[in-house]
């Protein structure tokens, strides 16, 4: 079983990283290549056989192998705050510097975000734009706060347009079968990674685990391979022993650090174990509609951070209900405003931290471990 | 009814609302633009104020409903689209009826003065543009209370001077002010200070704001309001970097600037991620530049210090 899930994996990367400066070797790419957001509708693009690229990703690839730090000095010196996401810091660093771990990703024949998760990330792809001479196409989600009827109108109009937009690009027509089946793909996936998180709470699992796992529901959702690979995984996991009940359970609310070996604090949690995460919900879309154009709207428009704040504190406090924790780490992450503010209303012991997920200087160890003894006294 | 308003993008069409500069509440977020939490702050501490209405185009703005949950007063988050095609404007001029009607039901009153509210607003924006095109010959300061003063009143009470005290230092070099909303006139009160000549801006409240197309009162009032929205200078909110630099690259070069004083708030990150791009163009074209970020790192002695630097290298 390890095998076959470890193989999956490899088989995985190998594929996304294959046009990659590192391992490209001068190779062209053979598709056209489209640097995305990380709540971008791939399907449309896989099914017109299209490259996607995400730079936030490889920006917490870059921060795991402990160079972001020379990154996002680079960035500044370009004139990019440091105030800003450090992904963006990161990934532009790696792009000014001209290095990265895994070397360049393919140069982009278009660039498309979405701000269903922030807004941040459309001025990053501005910026990107200002950089490279291609299309720019920024994909407008309302969100729940709208009504149901005119943004679907709105958002299918976009949807559409990107389609034309991309066959044209890419010479390819889209087929109407080979989306439905990606999207079903798409499904599949979430559904089997489900059953991964599921784990969390009863098992004997390192989060690590699911906060480098979750990549490739990001990166390689519609792929089949992807479904395949979470069922190999809860397979595997399904085998470990049982949560050791003599450890708190705690609610690990925010992003994984991408710098830390664990991604979490492991080292001021002894008598913890991490029991649930909203991170790893955050791709778990609800494809629910009538025909792809319904399904693809309901995916992308009420994603988590796109959701009302009612919404999102209910599904908060049904993630940490389902976790059995009995307090929470709540993070606040300098690069990312949205994702604490429902931490506001959970009812359980916390404690709040200010970090960044990819800028390792940001975070005072002392002041952390200060405030996690302030929540052992609490308890 | 005393809505406050966040920024230009709520339709001044529709009702009254007041419009928010700046206020010095008890809410402190981190990493968190300064400007919005002091407008929540508002919103939760002053008695007068019964609503809230703020666009969703950044990530402080767009996550300021959460904050405002169990306030109990009237609560509107706007969406602007990211987008100015015909499908945005639709959808935007829905988005209008809608802010219309959330109004009308949560005051039970009628909002039955839209077309009378349009011409005021087309009427009022005349003299704005008469005035910024004096601009070189006028005291920025003055214009820029002048402009946050109106922009605080009911439609019906905004007068509009013909004339405004003269530049003070006509004769300095000249200086556009790009940027996000300011809460005053402190800092540019130290650049005309430095003798230095402000000759245009391109601030929310001034120059972005008049800048929208006059709103014909024949056909659809709401798609004719949000075709205008959606028509003028973009922020960088809107997503379209390109189209700013081209049009400010115009407007810096027709007002023979030769330098630029690029002021935002910390954590506008819009803005943050303009300002690569914009000082490339100022690179390109030889004209200097300044960045001041407010409620950041840098006192008030030490923008002083940097705006007297800055018109010394000029």
């Amino acid at each position: 079983m390890a095998q076959l899930y470890l193989q999956l994996q490899a088989k995985l990367m190998r594929e996304y990283y294959r046009d990659f400066s590192k391992y490209a070797k001068g190779r062209l790419p053979e598709k056209k290549a489209a640097w995305v957001t990380a709540f971008t509708p791939v399907e449309i693009l896989e099914a017109l056989d299209m490259e996607y690229i995400y730079p936030e990703s490889y920006a917490a690839v870059i921060a795991a192998s402990g160079k972001e730090q020379d990154l996002l000095r680079e960035s500044e010196k370009g004139g990019l705050c440091r105030d800003c996401c450090a992904y963006s810091g990161c990934y532009n660093g790696a792009l000014s510097a001209g290095t990265a771990p895994r070397g360049l990703p393919p140069r982009p024949d278009v660039l498309i975000a979405t701000n269903n998760q922030c807004n941040t990330l459309p001025g990053w792809w501005n910026l990107l734009a200002q950089e490279y001479d291609v299309p720019l196409i920024v994909l407008d989600y309302p969100g729940e706060g709208a009504d149901r009827e005119q943004a679907f109108s709105y958002v299918t109009a976009q949807h559409r347009e990107l389609i034309a937009r991309m066959e044209e690009l890419s010479g390819n027509r889209l087929d109407d079968g080979r989306l439905e089946r990606l999207i079903q793909n798409s499904r599949d996936s979430v559904a089997a990674w489900k059953k991964v998180v599921g784990l969390l709470p009863e098992k004997d699992i390192e989060p690590t685990v699911l906060f480098d796992g979750i990549s490739y529901l990001i990166t390689s959702r519609c792929k089949p391979e992807t479904a395949e690979f979470y069922t190999a995984m809860y397979e595997y996991y399904a085998a470990s022993p049982e949560a050791d009940r003599g450890r708190k359970p705690v609610f690990w609310l925010g992003y994984p650090l991408w710098y830390h070996p664990q991604r979490y604090l492991k080292e001021l949690l002894p008598d913890y174990r991490v029991s649930g995460s909203n991170y790893v919900t955050w791709w778990s879309l609800d494809y629910d509609g009538d025909g792809p154009m319904e399904q693809l709207f309901t995916a992308y428009n009420y994603t988590f951070l796109n959701l009302s704040a009612k919404t999102k504190r209910e599904r908060l406090q049904g993630c940490i209900e389902k976790s059995g924790a009995k307090a929470a780490v709540s993070l606040r992450n300098k690069s990312c405003k949205c994702d604490f503010v429902s931490a506001r209303y959970i009812e359980l012991p916390q404690v709040e931290l200010e970090i960044d997920m990819i800028d390792r200087e940001y975070l005072d160890m002392g002041r952390a471990g200060e405030r996690m003894d302030i929540l052992r006294e609490i308890l | 009814m005393n809505i406050l308003s966040l920024s230009g993008f709520i339709p001044e069409q529709i009702c009254d609302t007041i419009r928010f500069f700046g206020y010095e509440g008890q809410q402190r977020i981190s990493h968190y633009c300064r400007y919005a939490s002091d407008y929540i702050s508002q919103i939760l501490e002053d008695p007068e104020i019964d609503g809230a209405v703020f666009p969703r185009t950044c990530d402080s703005s767009r996550t300021i409903a959460s904050y405002l949950e169990e306030c109990g007063k009237f609560v509107y988050p706007f969406h602007i689209p990211a987008r100015q095609d015909r499908a945005a404007v639709s959808f935007l001029a829905d988005s209008i009826r809608r802010y219309k009607t959330a109004v009308e039901q949560h005051y039970g009153t009628g909002l039955t003065d839209i077309p009378e509210r349009t011409s005021l607003v087309n009427e009022r924006n005349r003299k704005f543009r008469r005035l910024y095109a004096r601009l070189p010959e006028l005291s920025y300061s003055a214009y820029l209370d002048m402009l946050h003063g109106i922009l605080r009143k009911p439609l019906r009470e905004q007068r509009v001077p013909d004339d405004l005290p003269p530049c003070p230092c006509p004769g300095g070099p000249k200086v556009f002010i790009a940027g996000s909303t300011q809460t005053g006139s402190g800092i540019v009160r130290q650049i005309e200070a430095a003798s230095l000549h402000i000759v245009g801006d391109r601030l929310p409240e001034s120059h972005r704001l008049f800048s929208a197309p006059e709103v014909p009162l024949e056909g659809d009032i709401f798609e004719n309001i949000a075709l205008s929205m959606l028509s003028a200078m973009p922020s960088p909110s809107q997503d379209d970097f390109s189209r700013i630099l081209r049009e400010d690259r115009k407007e810096l070069l027709r007002r023979q600037v030769q330098g630029v004083i690029f002021i935002t708030q910390k954590y506008c990150e819009p803005y943050d991620y303009l300002f690569p791009a914009y000082r490339e163009m100022l690179d390109g074209l030889g004209i200097k530049s300044l960045r001041i970020t407010v409620s950041g790192s840098q006192s008030e002695n030490e923008m002083a210090l940097a705006v007297e630097t800055f018109a010394d290298m000029l």
